[in-house]
């Protein structure tokens, strides 16, 4: 038996797979955004204190009070990518979540446990105590999440570990044979510290900006994290590097060079944005930092290319064109952005009425 | 046939799904008649200038926010991730026939999420009118993924003409399209007013809990009666086969028929009760009572919606065991073992005859079956059955027994798995 024939059949697309591609990269790039802003400061959060002591809290509970909005967004924009990854991709996604099915279920459980539990964190006025127990279990719980998430495209993007459904059809698979497994996921982890970092940063600017007069501590403080995780992650990123297949970046082939452009791209766009970082410039630093995470994302895409080459083409997709739903929906998303804008400016816009 | 099956025994025969489903489904429709009952009850406020109503509407929105935004959204995720590994073939037939139905209820779960944050957040921010207007929009925005949702749920029940013209609008404005979504509206007003008395009874104030109590026993009150009439509108608009399914041939949906019209009952009951002046620690009890009995309601409303569409996921095209009545004449033809991609024991011997055994039950009966679990417990039923009453069943399946597919296999297959439940299941 080979992993190819073990492949289900694709069902039909209903636009050319280009404009679901597209959607696919945009709204993940937006959910990366917002999980590294939610993990990197949840992160910050729980381990700042160990050396700061309780110097932060006053942090803390900004931080606090931002969580429950940034995992809801986080969330919110995870529904779309992986509604545009299951057309794309789903006779692979489909396998993989089988394969590991009790894990994934679990994720369920695990982010309704840490959405309590920063509620929670939250709630309490005791930051420094029972607080940190809270942010702690709620840390370490979506790094567990992140951890079965990197294991499902792990498993998804390697047919070839598919067979070992023969040997364990219960659904505890894991890919740990995967040798990219660990640093893809440390990779992924110390990205959203360092915009974690910098989100904090940007916060305590806008409010600087808005009159705000106590957040210049956590300025350095944000940017400071966002340095050192960066530096951290280029030995990750390396690591990485080294153990994807030889063919991810062979120039010889269009995915190769179009990652190592992506890859270097990464590169030259961060070092400007931690400079900036460093010298206090907060936004362009932020834009820079943006357009780091878009190449990162479209690196990522690339590689998933690379690895199911052997197996997938995006052209040999199925085609059966019905457009009119695609335009309800470009309607719907145009229409919600604006009424999205509409309520954000109201807010901002709004003095404290009594 | 597709996809790998996952060995879920003790969980299986639908009772993951129908658990996550119905608690998922109580709480969503909450957050949409929820959101008529903030907006709704701050004009009352604002109406009768009583900043009780006013700090009661804050508090429940809280209560709301908690409860929709975390437990609500991510078991709509968790149904998602449930299904996609129970039946990834319908999974992915629904994803690629209504992505951008999908899509589109996406972007309302946006606009939901922004409104409710601001909404909660802003009370003592934005203007009255501004502030109602937010509320408005989260209504708004609820109700449009209800109206979406609603036309992927009830395609499942009755995809109408998308089975010949795979038209995606024929898909989505089935045949019972629009009593499911007046049927949903109206139920979801009524979990409004039950969630109402939730929060209504733990305000200490004596006489603002009596008027907020009164006040949501309306909502379940008013509605009722249209609610009625849409039931009776959706069952009217089922198709014969499947109502007769529903109400004469499947003996264990029969339970839930009884369940839902107790339930009926007990809501208008409860509801006028509520409205009587009674103790703090009592009406509490009562309204956690209320809750549970609009949770047994919809559930049982669910199991008979689910119950109708056997023996199929997708009526009158894929049935529950992801095989498309299609394809029912060639795999028959060819057999299950030599069509299934995610079988190991194509070529059948005296050594692996058990193992192919239970490869061709996991294909075929794992999709509605447990081992030994709560709901469709195979072990219990072939133990019921004597080894010939086990044939006959093999024999009547998809024709006397409507609610079971046909046996997909061939002659040989059927032996095959017969003796794999006379022998290892029935032991």
């Amino acid at each position: 038996m080979d992993a190819v024939s073990l492949i289900p059949t694709p069902d039909a697309l209903q636009v050319h797979w280009f404009w679901l591609h597209l959607l696919l990269t945009l709204t993940t790039f937006l959910h990366f955004v917002a999980m590294n802003i939610m993990l990197g400061a949840g992160f910050i959060a729980f381990a700042t204190p160990f050396w700061r002591g309780n110097d932060v809290m006053p942090l803390n509970a900004h931080i606090a009070k931002t969580l429950p909005y940034s995992i809801a967004f986080t969330i919110n924009l995870g529904v779309a990518p992986f509604l545009f990854l299951q057309v794309l991709y789903g006779q692979f996604l489909y396998t993989s979540s089988v394969l590991m099915a009790v894990y994934w279920l679990s994720i369920v459980g695990l982010l309704i446990i840490s959405y309590y539990a920063v509620y929670i964190y939250r709630l309490i006025d005791d930051k420094s105590g029972l607080g940190r127990l809270f942010i702690g279990a709620a840390l370490l719980l979506l790094l567990s999440v992140s951890f079965l998430f990197s294991n499902n495209v792990s498993i998804m993007q390697m047919p070839e570990v598919w067979l070992k459904y023969f040997s364990d059809r219960t659904g505890w698979l894991l890919n740990s044979s995967d040798p990219a497994l660990i640093p893809r996921y440390l990779h992924f982890i110390a990205s959203a510290v360092a915009i974690g970092g910098l989100a904090i940063a940007l916060y305590f600017e806008i409010r600087k900006r808005r009159g705000a007069t106590d957040g210049e501590e956590w300025i350095k403080l944000g940017c400071n994290w966002f340095m050192v995780a960066t530096i951290i992650n280029f030995g990750f990123g390396f690591w990485f590097l080294g153990a994807l297949p030889e063919n991810a970046y062979d120039p010889a082939t269009l995915y190769g060079k179009l990652f190592f452009i992506m890859i270097v791209g990464s590169v030259v766009t961060i070092i400007p944005s931690v400079a900036y970082a460093q010298a206090g410039r907060i936004i362009p630093a932020t834009v820079w930092a943006l357009a780091t995470v878009l190449l990162m994302t479209l690196a990522r895409d690339i590689l998933r290319l690379t690895y199911l080459k052997p197996y997938f083409s995006l052209r040999e997709l199925p085609y059966e064109p019905q457009f009119s739903p695609f335009l309800v929906f470009l309607i719907a998303f145009v229409g919600g952005i604006y009424l999205v804008g509409w309520m954000l400016k109201t807010v901002w816009n709004a003095k404290e009425v009594t | 046939m597709n996809y790998p099956v996952w060995q879920l025994e003790f969980l299986g025969g639908g009772f993951l799904i129908a658990v996550i489903a119905i608690i998922h489904v109580y709480i969503a429709q909450f957050a949409v008649g929820g959101g008529l009952f903030l907006v709704l009850t701050e004009h009352l406020a604002y109406r009768r200038n009583d900043q009780g109503i006013l700090d009661f509407v804050r508090k429940h929105t809280k209560f709301f926010l908690l409860l929709t935004m975390v437990a609500g959204a991510l078991t709509g995720v968790g149904i998602w991730f449930t299904i996609s590994v129970l039946n990834p073939s319908a999974t992915s037939t629904l994803i690629h026939t209504f992505v951008f139905a999908f899509g589109t209820e996406w972007t309302f779960f946006v606009a939901e999420i922004v409104s409710l944050f601001i909404y909660y957040y802003t009370f003592d921010r934005l203007t009255k009118r501004n502030h109602l207007t937010i509320g408005w929009i989260y209504f708004g925005a609820a109700w449009m993924s209800l109206f979406v949702i609603n036309g992927i749920i009830d395609f499942m029940l009755t995809p109408g003409a998308w089975v010949e013209n795979n038209n995606f609008w024929s898909g989505f404005f089935n045949p019972t399209f629009w009593p499911a979504l007046f049927f949903r509206t109206f139920f979801s007003v009524i979990i409004a007013g039950l969630f109402g008395f939730m929060t209504s009874s733990f305000l200490k104030d004596e006489e603002l809990r009596t008027t907020m109590l009164r006040y949501s026993a309306k909502w379940l009150l008013v509605p009722f009666v249209l609610f009625l009439a849409s039931s009776w509108w959706y069952r009217a608009a089922l198709p014969p086969h499947i109502e007769v399914i529903i109400f004469q041939k499947m003996p264990q949906l029969r339970p839930f028929i009884t369940l839902f019209l107790v339930c009926s009952g007990l809501i208008i009951l409860g509801g006028l009760v509520m409205a009587i002046r009674m103790p703090s620690g009592l009406s509490r009890t009562m309204a956690a009572v209320m809750l549970v009995i609009g949770l047994m309601y919809f559930g049982a409303f669910e199991f008979l919606r689910e119950g109708g569409r056997r023996p199929y996921i997708i009526y009158d095209y894929m049935y529950s065991n992801a095989i498309l009545k299609n394809d029912l004449d060639s795999v028959a033809e060819a057999g299950i073992l030599n069509t299934a991609k995610w079988v190991e024991h194509r070529h059948v011997t005296p050594a692996n005859v058990q193992a192919a055994g239970r490869e061709l039950f996991d294909v075929l009966c794992l999709s509605c079956h447990s081992i030994g679990g709560p709901l469709n417990d195979i072990s219990r039923q072939v133990r019921m059955s004597s080894p010939e009453e086990l044939n006959l069943i093999f024999a009547t399946m998809g024709w006397e027994r409507p609610y079971m597919p046909p046996f997909a296999g061939n002659e040989f297959e059927k032996q095959i798995l017969i003796n794999y439940l006379n022998t290892t299941i029935r032991r």
